[in-house]
């Protein structure tokens, strides 16, 4: 079925419809992606409307009123009858390449429960020296580093742009949110790899509570298009924007050239540890767990793991852990398949790379896939930290003390972010301390890597808190204060998933 | 009816808060099913030069205490912030479930409740606010 979808949303009662151009992107599958040409008397009357609708309902609003239309729209979107649920299954899998499985799987079922009204971080500001120490927050613990040196601080901003990048579904609509809990009206930069959820996600406000909505534009533009990107940062009181190094580059200079302040989250590496303690009966368990944070997003997300670390010492051999791995990540691609943007070209260089290592008599085996939808390599020729090719191959290595690991990752700590662990609690304070002194933000249950929890901190720094003050305070968060019990919830999710997959799709 | 100019914040106008707080059928009705005492905690800043606390004894509805706090106390909830801040709300330029929301405020305890007790908070915005007070 042909059918032409809007990227874009602000007040339809602006009238600006008529003195735009839009184009016309065919994406296949029947789908064509519209976006507006703007022009920059456009974009002042878009901007004009976003305030003023600001002014006269959100700043006049309850704060209850506010929380109980996002949740109105959370629970929208979480019934897969939904009908932008249903557009966005249909479209999303050509968009964005990646399947509808892992869409409706990974990204509605799991990622709205972060916007529910009882989950929004509504927690205020944290006193960092009442932090000083892993301490109880949420389900979890977080700890605080470095000085409250406070460099930028507006507790009113009108105005708060978002640029989004592409690789984290969803991110528009927990923007749009955020602003909405410190009455701000909102622009959106949507990504070029996905300009369509985040119009969909506006809509769904507008259906709820159309005032609030109109607070919101949601807008579809190139990279490139400087005159646009410098008209809205003139006319914003803070950006956050996500990408990676060149995104950091352009918009530093651009937050420079205007004085306003960035709120950056840019190319990150995550990874996971596992502790010998849970290499031993449960090392199936655990290869479950870890071949889901692998398979999650295809492995695109900056809190994606990029290699696993496994302790040596345990019954079961971090080479022998890799083989385990490599049935589990079968199983799990099954449940949650590639889409059209499998990477497998990436694969296939992964697997040449290692094979002729494996060949010339290098400490290293591979363990492929028959249809090069995933690949594990187990490595012990190097310890150094490397990166990925992505597209789920992931690399096993051996170490002898998981608190070697800090160590070796200090020299990129500042690229660090999630670490998904499977280690037990009495080890994993320190481990997690040493982490958080070399640069890690979030550590994370074997198998969560991907899933944040409303309360944590996002590259060291909230959510909430950081759309007002900058300081030099870098958080380090632990999802869970129990993480035995916490990994027997994941392997209960991470089975639901493959058990619903094997049953017939729903409707 | 209050007449006096009171100062805030003074035992004074604490007293006068429950008095008046007591008199709003509005507050009693948004605040029905609430149970639980509150320490409000000014913190000094540039125009206040000491910590002061109040003690408010919130229960369905009524204020069954309110006073000066001089000495140690403890309550269910502490909500605390600058005087600055404090002097906002009463002036009702700054709503309170915002201000914690922002970080304006903190709060001990579970802030949840407080948030779900939004329009009983807003009453006992407008009572204080109908206060003539002199900062």
């Amino acid at each position: 079925m042909e059918r032409t979808i809007d990227c874009f949303f602000w007040n339809p009662n602006l009238g600006v419809e008529d003195g735009l151009d839009f184009t016309y992107e065919e994406v296949g599958n029947g789908i064509t992606l519209k976006k507006p040409i703007f022009t920059i008397d456009v974009l002042e009357k878009i901007i004009a409307g976003i305030k003023k609708a600001r002014q006269d309902y959100l700043l006049n609003h309850d704060i209850p009123a506010v929380l109980d239309a996002i949740d109105k729209v959370t629970a929208l979107w979480m019934d897969p009858g939904y009908k932008g649920r249903k557009m966005a299954r249909d479209v999303l899998p050509t968009v964005t390449g990646f399947s509808v499985e892992m869409i409706e799987s990974w990204g509605f079922d799991y990622f709205f429960d972060i916007l529910k009204k009882e989950n929004l971080p509504l927690l205020g500001k944290l006193q960092p020296n009442n932090f000083r120490e892993f301490s109880s927050l949420g389900d979890g613990l977080v700890k605080a580093y470095g000085k409250s040196y406070i460099h930028h601080s507006n507790y009113q901003p009108e105005v708060i742009g978002h640029i989004c990048a592409g690789n984290i579904l969803g991110l528009a609509a927990f923007e749009m949110v955020m602003d909405k809990l410190v009455d701000a009206a909102t622009w959106v930069k949507v990504p070029s790899e996905e300009p369509v959820f985040g119009a969909l996600y506006a809509k769904s406000i507008e259906e709820i509570d159309p005032l609030l909505a109109h607070t919101i534009a949601v807008l579809p533009f190139g990279s490139d298009n400087t005159m646009v990107q410098e008209f809205l940062f003139s006319k914003s009181d803070i950006v956050r924007a996500t990408g990676g190094e060149n995104a950091r580059k352009n918009l530093s200079e651009l937050a420079e050239k205007y004085k306003v302040p960035l709120a950056g989250h840019w190319h990150k590496f995550s990874f996971i540890t596992i502790a010998r303690e849970y290499l031993d009966s449960q090392a199936r368990e655990i290869a479950e767990l870890a071949s889901l944070d692998v398979c999650a997003w295809d492995q695109q997300g900056c809190f994606s793991p990029q290699e696993i670390f496994a302790e040596t010492g345990g019954s079961v051999s971090p080479k022998d852990f890799a083989k385990l791995l490599a049935e589990e990540m079968e199983t799990t691609s099954r449940a949650l398949p590639k889409g059209t943007n499998s990477g497998k070209m990436h694969v296939l260089d992964g697997y040449y790379q290692y094979f002729t290592k494996e060949m010339m008599g290098e400490p290293v085996k591979i363990f492929p896939s028959s249809t090069h939808q995933w690949l594990v390599i187990y490595d012990e020729s190097t310890t150094n930290f490397e990166p990925s090719p992505l597209f789920r191959v992931i690399r096993v290595k051996p170490i002898s003390d998981i608190m070697e690991i800090p160590k070796r990752v200090k020299p990129i700590g500042t690229f660090l972010q999630t670490v998904g662990v499977a280690i037990p609690h009495d080890r994993l304070i320190p481990f997690a301390d040493a982490m958080g002194e070399a640069g890690a933000t979030n550590i994370r249950t074997i198998s969560s890597m991907t899933l944040q929890k409303a309360w944590e901190p996002w590259d060291g720094r909230f959510p909430l808190n950081e759309l007002f003050e900058h300081d030099a305070v870098h958080w380090v968060s632990i999802d869970t204060r129990d993480i035995a019990t916490e990994i027997k919830t994941a392997l209960q999710r991470k089975r639901s998933i493959v058990d619903q997959r094997r049953s017939p799709q729903r409707k | 009816m209050v007449k006096n100019i009171v100062r805030f914040p003074s035992d004074e106008w604490i007293k006068i808060f429950k008095e008046e707080l007591n008199n709003n059928k509005a507050y009693e009705e948004a605040a029905k099913d609430w149970e639980g005492d509150f320490l409000f905690v000014i913190t000094p800043d540039e125009d206040l030069k000491k910590e002061t606390v109040f003690y408010i004894d919130l229960w369905h509805g009524k204020c069954r205490d309110a006073y000066l706090v001089k000495g140690e106390k403890n309550a269910m909830f502490v909500f605390k912030g600058p005087y600055s801040n404090w002097k906002k709300v009463i002036r009702k330029e700054l709503d309170p479930i915002r201000g914690l929301i922002r970080g304006l405020f903190t709060v001990e305890g579970d802030s949840r409740v407080i948030l779900d007790q939004a329009k009983a908070a807003q009453e006992l915005v407008n009572t204080a606010s109908k206060i003539p007070v002199v900062f």
